[in-house]
């Protein structure tokens, strides 16, 4: 029998036909059923505009939209014959801002969805506490307005570098908001220094803690989610940072990537139009966001699990987790780093001398943003994003099942809702 | 005896097409733990709530203040339920409806999916033809791109408090919205003397004659109430959008429009004549201090 589950609280809504046999999921398409129409609306704009326009596809992070977009416009201008080469500080400063968006979104990922929702399977074990997130959030988008003026919706960063040029008085502003958060962190959700979690190497060692992280831990396993919940055992990240490794990881294999073999195409959906894609590495779906990232840097931590637990919907939660902490020391080092000396931006030629395409990539906070643009004299003929949600929460047939659709196969129905949670899914970003 | 949960006045916060911004942007409120308590929730897309989606969408309930985030669609629908008909539903009996964000209040980025079908509540850009325009009279439009968190915690307390709240003739408060985004700008004494930023990425210069800056043609109080408590996009060298305007968003929003290198929109209300007079006048002074950097971080090395 056919049932239709509207999940919401994903950033917007997504619609789950589940076929269910004897009580456990056969089947389940995924629909996305909100318009938006975001690359019509850039179509015929100046391509600077697509700095405003594309951080509005999503307000929770509307900061990868904006890199992703300003990267392409720049690798149009280097296919136009002017290279853009940026300067170590503005390098920094919008990799600090990127960084700190991320660790926003996990901690309310972590307190206003994980732990109500393993709540609901698990009779109120845990406390809730949701406003914890929205305040560590809160820290983490102080320290980055400082230096792109807000969040959401910043727009600072343009070719060349980013608008703003800090003083010691921001820098040191924005790395308050951080070491403020980092004890927070530490506080409040671990119960042991960011240092002393980072050297962590076994899951083991956080049942010792008490905090809010190791029953969060202690729950997953009392739910058997390190049996539950696995996809294909393989991963791709196509960002390249500081914090991650363009690679695809086939169990433990890690390989080269080139984005050109990235793809996209129709959902396979039965009873309801959805305005997502579907998004595909040489043909094949993928795993992105947090497990697929830790594990392209080679993180114990991570590795350990794994190897222990696969792709179960407990390392991938665990990741998500593991991952702010590890953000939240790269970020500390990032802000350490600028020098304010440096220029924040190198001059270049008008927008209207480039006649050229560019593609844009990016780590959001869920996975690799891809944005591709083609300029006409600077004004943009046509625009493409494909999100890390795409990936995660395509939609296919039996015979080729998405990464969610797979890790919710075999399940009870409730049981498969919260896997599909644990993906972090962002409806607004999906139907872009 | 009535339980203090259910002497709170009744919050509801409803989607329509959009990115989710003024949600996560309410989110940053620095007194969100207080200001939540004086509410009930009975549904917002993250906030723990007192319903469900299928519970509201039953429209079995009502409230006291509906917050309405994203541009409206007729065709839209949320919970399997066409929005048209749960915003109307309770809007009849709310005592205030907030548009929370350009959006909501006037179409915004949102109407561009669908030009002719989408609209702001009351206003379809600054045209009377949203679909409240019967409730005009308990609508406050909060613009902006996403809304200011501290705006809307200003309006929901002046409203828990019982104060009356002046609007302008585009229904937004004349508290926030009758100064403009120019009033606090750092960079303000560059304006006064007519000295342009050179290009992006430096603290010294006005954004206004090169760079596309709106803050003096718009009604937002961004410097004056800073963002997430510690800065503004004119703050960090980016030009205001005039993004709490009904034309939001233009186009090449990264440049000023210029009719023979003169802008084409003066400060607003100021005459066109008056302004390039005493713009004339300031330009051709020489200010040394304001024609360098700021801080010479080079010289003692």
């Amino acid at each position: 029998m056919i049932t239709k589950e509207i999940i919401d609280q994903i950033e917007g809504e997504a619609s789950i036909y589940f076929d269910m046999q004897d009580g456990k999921v056969d089947f389940a398409d995924i629909v996305f059923p909100h318009f938006r129409g975001m690359e019509n609306i850039l179509q015929g704009k100046n391509a600077l505009d697509a700095l405003l326009i594309t951080p509005r596809v999503c307000g929770i992070c509307g900061h990868s939209h904006l890199m992703a977009a300003v990267r392409a416009i720049e690798d149009a201008y280097g296919n136009s014959g002017q290279i853009v080469k940026l300067t170590q500080k503005a390098h920094n400063i919008r990799e600090l801002t990127l960084t700190l968006e991320i660790i926003q979104n996990h901690f309310k990922w972590i307190y206003m969805v994980l732990i109500p929702k393993l709540n609901s399977l698990n009779n109120n074990a845990l406390q809730e506490t949701p406003l914890k997130g929205a305040y560590a959030a809160s820290l983490a988008t102080k320290a980055m307005s400082v230096l792109s003026g807000q969040w959401p919706h910043s727009s600072y960063m343009v070719p060349g570098g980013v608008t703003c040029d800090p003083t010691y008085i921001e820098i040191m502003q924005a790395k308050a908001s951080i070491e403020k958060l980092i004890a927070f962190f530490e506080r409040e959700s671990l119960n042991i220094s960011l240092k002393d979690f980072l050297r962590f190497e076994s899951c083991k060692e956080l049942n010792e803690l008490f905090s809010d992280i190791s029953k969060i831990e202690e729950q997953l396993i009392m739910l058997n989610m390190h049996q539950k919940g696995f996809s294909y055992d393989t991963f791709i990240v196509l960002g390249e940072h500081a914090f991650s490794k363009k690679a695809k990881i086939k169990m433990t294999r890690v390989t080269g990537v080139d984005v050109n073999h990235v793809s996209t195409e129709e959902p396979f959906i039965l009873n309801e139009r959805s305005y997502a894609e579907n998004a595909l590495y040489k043909n094949i779906f993928h795993e992105t966001g947090p497990m697929a990232r830790l594990m392209s840097k080679n993180i114990k931590f991570i590795k350990n699990m794994h190897r222990r637990y696969k792709d179960s919907a407990y390392t991938r939660v665990m990741a998500r987790i593991y991952e702010t902490g590890y953000l939240l020391e790269h970020a500390l080092n990032l802000v350490s780093s600028i020098d304010v000396t440096q220029k924040s931006i190198i001059p270049l030629n008008g927008i209207d001398k480039v006649t050229a395409r560019g593609i844009g990539v990016v780590e959001a906070p869920r996975g690799p943003l891809i944005h591709k643009i083609v300029l006409q004299d600077g004004i943009i003929e046509n625009y493409k994003i494909i999100t890390p949600t795409q990936w995660n929460i395509s939609s296919g047939p039996r015979s080729k099942l998405s990464p969610a659709q797979k890790a919710m196969s075999g399940l009870s129905k409730k049981e498969a809702e919260f896997i599909f949670r644990t993906f972090d899914v962002c409806s607004v970003c999906t139907t872009h | 005896m009535h339980s203090n949960q259910e002497a709170k006045p009744q919050l509801l916060w409803l989607q329509g097409v959009t990115c989710n911004g003024n949600t996560h942007s309410f989110i940053n409120l620095e007194t969100l733990p207080q200001l939540l308590e004086k509410f009930e929730i009975l549904y917002h897309p993250i906030l723990p709530s007192t319903k469900n989606l299928h519970e509201i969408v039953s429209l079995k309930n009502s409230c006291d203040i509906l917050i309405f985030e994203g541009a409206y669609d007729p065709v839209l629908k949320r919970g399997d339920t066409l929005i048209k008909d749960v915003i109307v539903h309770y809007a009849k009996e709310a005592d205030y409806i907030i548009a929370a964000g350009t959006c909501a209040s006037f179409g915004g980025i949102f109407k561009q999916s669908a030009p002719q079908r989408n609209s702001g509540l009351v206003f379809n850009e600054n045209i009377t033809q949203g679909p409240l325009m019967a409730y005009k009279e308990k609508i406050i439009n909060l613009s902006g791109c996403p809304i200011h968190p501290e705006w809307l915690s200003t309006i929901l307390n002046m409203i828990l408090s019982g104060y009356s709240i002046p609007l302008d003739s585009l229904l937004r408060p004349q508290e926030l919205y009758s100064s403009l985004a120019h009033h606090g700008c750092s960079r303000n004494e560059y304006f006064e003397w007519k000295v342009d930023a050179k290009g992006f990425g430096l603290k010294e210069g006005c954004l206004y004659y090169e760079q596309g800056c709106r803050a003096p043609m718009t009604h937002a109080s961004c410097n004056k109430i800073l963002w997430n408590g510690v800065s503004s996009k004119t703050r960090v060298g980016t030009p205001c959008f005039g993004c709490t305007e009904p034309e939001f968003p233009r186009n090449d929003n990264y440049v000023t429009k210029t009719n023979m290198s003169i802008p084409q929109d003066v400060p607003l209300d100021i005459p066109k004549r008056a302004y390039l007079s005493v713009a004339g006048m300031a330009k051709t002074f020489h200010i040394k201090r304001l024609e360098g950097k700021l801080i010479d971080y080079k010289r003692d090395n």
